[in-house]
């Protein structure tokens, strides 16, 4: 049984003559135990797809199916089995992290010890005893996010939703939160959805990942089958002179595309670090004058699906 | 669901409104500063106008109504005020909660501080204009309590439906609707000096009946305090179904979504 199995999923908001659709026949399967990534640019619809999974605003037409119920019928029951933290989280601001945590606890029916234990928990798991007597408006962005992931797991969800998790936060904060994540993930036992603009984050956390473009899902699959399939990878660049045979870069273990023009020669591999050596190996009839890697990231990979 | 996880989750908006307002010095201000500068300002006119004990006591009756009615009907409007103030309001909503949860639990904090502001306002009126709140006993003082607080948490039911319908500038909705409630359910003159289509209007708002039966100790007519308690408690049912269905209606337009931005 699929944890998360979404089918035809659509939505439009109106105004008061207008109308905007913003996800278009959304169909999607999330697999138990699964890391799962929606990518897109700004807009795509993630964050409405995200809110209409945990079941916070209703889609216009489509069917979906969380945890075994229907999710449109079911919302209740749905709301107690999963979680949501989003990018950028508020919570009421003149209550302190233990307070705002107390709160959210009780939301979920926790009551009495157990409520007590959960929050203990969630302070711990995210590292916040520090913070716990802090007014929510006095804490960092980081720690507003810890805040909110902690709350994310007090009712021990099936499913986690996380929007953005890393969003606004500065690189050694997005890395700290990204292993609390994968933390959280393995002690758990739970299935994740994620949705982020950073390729490296999407690679590093999800076992699949989709693509959402103007509110459509335009690929779906592991981030190697994706970069496989548009050949997209580590892109490496020779400039050289003398004779070189591309067919000995073609045959390199991990090679997905080869682009030589006179002095230099492009090639793009979806493991750059085993590849280095071997691509020096190739230039043994030539003479190396420069040499770099280049990481793909989100905007190569949506320069080629936007092919 | 256990009953106390049940109990826990009323008690979720009683507990927020609680740490909200201890920590806020403008609850002093809604608590005692502006329903006692009120008080003041009233019966210190009835000193002007030279008016009678009982006349003293119709007008103080209106005053005491309305803070009480101001308080706890803000109350109830908190659970989504705070929310929308502190952008949080999807926090709430994405949890296994439900509409009466959360305006019981805020009724409850509601009725505590609308009792606090009563007795604040009975003991200052006795004793600086010689007002004897016990004059009907103490049943009618809590019939009346309770109805104001079943229509109190009616109007706030109502601003949090606005809310949910026309987005955050409703919110000023929380201010104006007691204005209105003043102004024709005769918080400080008889209804009977409104015009006709007020006088009708006033006919069909709670406070109105629940004002007739409490001035009725001090000599001032009939009173039919049962039809307003039906009317209360029917404008409270049909409100926390409406608060229901715009919540509802607030995630199908994404209002939900769009209040948390």
């Amino acid at each position: 049984m699929p944890a998360l199995r979404a089918e035809k999923i659509c939505k439009s908001f109106r105004g008061l003559f207008t109308k905007k659709e913003v996800l278009h026949e959304v169909s999607l399967s999330i697999e138990e135990g699964e890391v799962f990534g929606i990518l897109g640019p700004n807009g795509a619809g993630k964050t409405t797809l995200m809110s209409i999974f945990s079941t916070l605003i209703r889609p216009d037409c489509g069917h979906l199916e969380v945890l075994g119920l229907d999710a449109l019928q079911k919302t209740h029951a749905v709301r107690e089995r999963i979680n949501i933290s989003s990018g950028n989280p508020n919570f009421p601001w003149s209550l302190t992290v233990r307070e705002n945590l107390n709160h959210s606890a009780m939301l979920y029916g926790l009551y009495g010890r157990n409520l007590a234990r959960s929050v203990d928990e969630a302070v711990a798991a995210f590292e916040l005893e520090p913070h716990v007597s802090s007014k929510f408006e006095t804490l960092s962005t980081g720690l507003k996010q810890r805040v909110s992931l902690a709350k994310s797991i007090l009712n021990r969800p099936k499913i986690l939703f996380l929007d953005e998790p890393t969003s606004g936060l500065d690189p050694d904060m997005a890395m700290k939160t990204r292993a609390l994540i994968q933390k959280i993930y393995e002690e758990q036992d739970i299935t994740v959805v994620l949705t982020t603009h950073y390729m490296p984050e999407a690679e590093e956390l999800c076992d699949r990942i989709a693509f959402l473009r103007e509110g459509s899902l335009i690929a779906l699959g592991t981030p190697g089958e994706l970069k496989r399939a548009l050949k997209i990878g580590h892109r490496i660049f020779v400039e050289y002179e003398g004779d070189l045979d591309p067919v000995k870069l073609r045959i390199i273990p991990g090679v997905m595309d080869v682009r030589q023009s006179p002095g230099r020669v492009e090639m793009v591999f979806d493991h750059s670090e085993r590849a280095v050596s071997r691509i020096i190996k190739a230039f043994a009839e030539a003479d190396i004058l420069d040499i770099g890697i280049d990481q793909p990231d989100l905007e190569d990979v949506f320069l080629e699906l936007a092919r | 669901m256990s009953w106390q996880g049940e109990l826990n989750k009323f008690l979720s908006a009683t507990y927020k409104n609680w740490i909200i307002s201890k920590r806020n010095v403008f609850t002093v201000f809604e608590l005692v500063f502006w329903p006692f500068i009120g008080l003041l300002s009233i019966g210190l006119l009835t000193r002007f106008l030279q008016v009678t004990d009982d006349m003293v006591a119709f007008v103080l009756v209106g005053a005491i109504a309305l803070s009480i009615l101001q308080i706890s009907q803000i109350d109830v409007a908190y659970i989504l005020l705070f929310d929308l103030w502190s952008k949080s309001i999807k926090q709430t909503f994405v949890a296994p909660i439900r509409g009466y949860h959360l305006v019981l639990g805020a009724m409850l904090f509601g009725v505590i501080r609308g009792s606090a502001v009563f007795l604040i306002l009975a003991l200052a009126s006795s004793r600086f204009f010689g007002f004897d709140f016990l004059a009907g006993g103490l049943v009618t003082v809590i019939v009346f309590l309770a109805g104001t607080f079943i229509t109190a948490a009616s109007i706030g039911m109502a601003v949090c439906i606005s809310i949910l319908l026309f987005g955050q500038r409703a919110d000023v909705a929380a201010w104006s609707l007691s204005g209105i409630m003043m102004l024709v359910s005769g918080v400080y003159y008889p209804v009977e000096i409104l015009p006709g289509p007020l006088q009708l209007l006033s006919k069909s708002i709670p406070l109105t009946y629940f004002l007739e039966y409490y001035r009725s100790a001090y000599g001032y007519g009939s009173h039919q305090v049962l039809l307003g308690m039906g009317l209360a408690l029917l404008y409270f049912a049909a409100s926390l179904l409406i608060l229901n269905l715009a919540i509802e209606r607030a995630r199908t337009t994404g209002m939900m979504l769009r209040l948390s931005e």
